[in-house]
């Protein structure tokens, strides 16, 4: 008797103790960034470099802030996130600046003063978004499809031609466009 | 979520001594009994014994994100076995930080209970295995989700519009553990841990059973699944027959 509630006991423990599992590991592929890589426009086998790219977008509010880790870095490849609307209307503006520089005005806090200079090139990518479940700690990610991109040509463009590779994104194993430079 | 984990504890505690203190008096037949013992049959009641859940009851009060109600049934075949089954329905609604779905349904339970405590004199205590079948029916609803993303410089984006997963079965099986101890005339106290696996279960469309009624939440690491049930019941003694 005395053995079988200890038993007892012991189970209803472990049993109410494992019952929160539900942390999404890193480790698993959730929403995929747009790879995109560089190439040389002479030699359109060949990567690269973008002399210090810079990279800025437009947040919730309308203001002008640049993304982490595209201040300035010389790359052959980058990888960006896409804006996630639930509307229908799916896209993401970028500004990509070629020997971007950035001058805070002296006031390193406060990004509404700041002034960028370089070769600016407006690039739009539109898409449809699709989610895909993943599991019930990470929920849902999404997915994207038919991919089109964009260059506003503004008369000194560096961007010279974008190719789209894969119009699906839904890894990042690989580039999904080529920019032609 | 943590107070009600705490209840459950303290619930499931004052239940086991509760029970081991019933079972325990019984235990101690005073010397009078024990001299009759030889001379007198003890006779045991053979009846159908029904009750519900209490804990679902009590969880239906004070949880929000959960309604459910079980009835319960045995019937005494032999003197260890007991033809037994469940009846019920749950509405659980799961949430975490990045999604919010509701599972509601019905199941039934059927199996036979194994009595595997010697009784004294004319008790009627059971501390048993127990196997079953489940089946249930069931609905999932996704009521919101936020989508995973590691990235965040664009604003999260929340999908509120709710997504419906009609017509889902699953089938399990379960070992159960539990003790049931005689407090008053024909009224039985008892608890009992169920083990579970999943056989089969309709998966749902780019979703998955989070919530199964009758069987409990699922876990990613494999069909395996844990309950408990306290139940009170009344046993109908419809014939008595010698130990």
């Amino acid at each position: 008797m005395k053995k079988i509630s200890t038993l007892l006991l012991l189970l209803l423990l472990t049993t109410a103790s494992c019952e929160k599992d539900d942390i999404c590991p890193e480790s698993t592929p959730t929403t995929p960034k747009l790879i995109l890589r560089f190439y040389d426009i002479s030699n359109q086998d060949d990567t690269k470099n973008v002399t210090s790219i810079g990279v800025t977008s437009l947040d919730e509010n309308g203001e002008t802030f640049v993304l982490a880790g595209f201040n300035g870095v010389t790359t052959d490849s980058i990888s960006l996130p896409l804006r996630i609307q639930t509307t229908a209307e799916n896209f993401t503006r970028f500004t990509f600046y070629k020997d971007f520089a950035l001058d805070d005005n002296g006031t390193p806090n406060d990004p509404s003063d700041d002034i960028f200079s370089g070769n600016p090139d407006v690039i739009t990518f539109a898409y449809k978004r699709e989610d895909i479940y993943v599991s019930r700690a990470c929920g849902f990610k999404t997915i994207f499809s038919e991919l089109i991109v964009t260059v506003e040509s503004d008369g000194e463009n560096w961007i010279i031609n974008p190719l789209i590779l894969n119009r699906t994104i839904e890894n990042e194993i690989s580039a999904h466009v080529k920019i032609l430079h | 979520m943590k107070s009600q984990h705490m209840l459950k504890y303290y619930i499931s505690t004052i239940l086991i001594l509760l029970m081991i203190f019933s079972v325990k008096a019984q235990n101690n037949p005073d010397s009078d009994q024990d001299k009759s013992q030889d001379s007198t049959k003890f006779k045991q009641k053979y009846g159908l014994r029904l009750g519900v859940d209490v804990g679902k009851i009590v969880r239906t009060f004070i949880d929000d994100d959960y309604t459910g109600l079980e009835i319960n049934a045995d019937y005494r075949y032999s003197k260890n076995v007991y033809i037994a089954g469940e009846l019920g329905t749950e509405e659980k609604t799961t949430s975490t930080e990045f999604l919010n779905s509701t599972s509601k349904g019905s199941y039934f339970k059927v199996g036979i209970d194994y009595n595997m405590y010697k009784n004294w004199l004319d008790m009627e205590n059971m501390i048993y295995v127990g196997f079953r079948v489940g089946a249930s029916t069931f609905s999932q609803t996704v009521n919101s989700y936020t989508i995973f993303n590691t990235n965040h410089e664009f604003p999260e984006a929340t999908i509120t519009e709710s997504i419906d997963f009609n017509g889902l079965t699953a089938i399990w099986s379960e070992l159960i553990l539990g003790i049931k101890a005689e407090v008053f005339t024909n009224l039985f106290v008892g608890l009992n841990i169920q083990l579970k696996g999943r056989i089969t279960e309709t998966e749902p469309d780019n979703f998955e059973n989070v919530y199964i009624p009758g069987f409990g939440r699922t876990y990613d690491s494999g069909s395996f699944g844990v309950g408990f049930g306290y139940s009170i019941s009344y046993l109908i003694p419809l014939y008595k027959k010698e130990k």
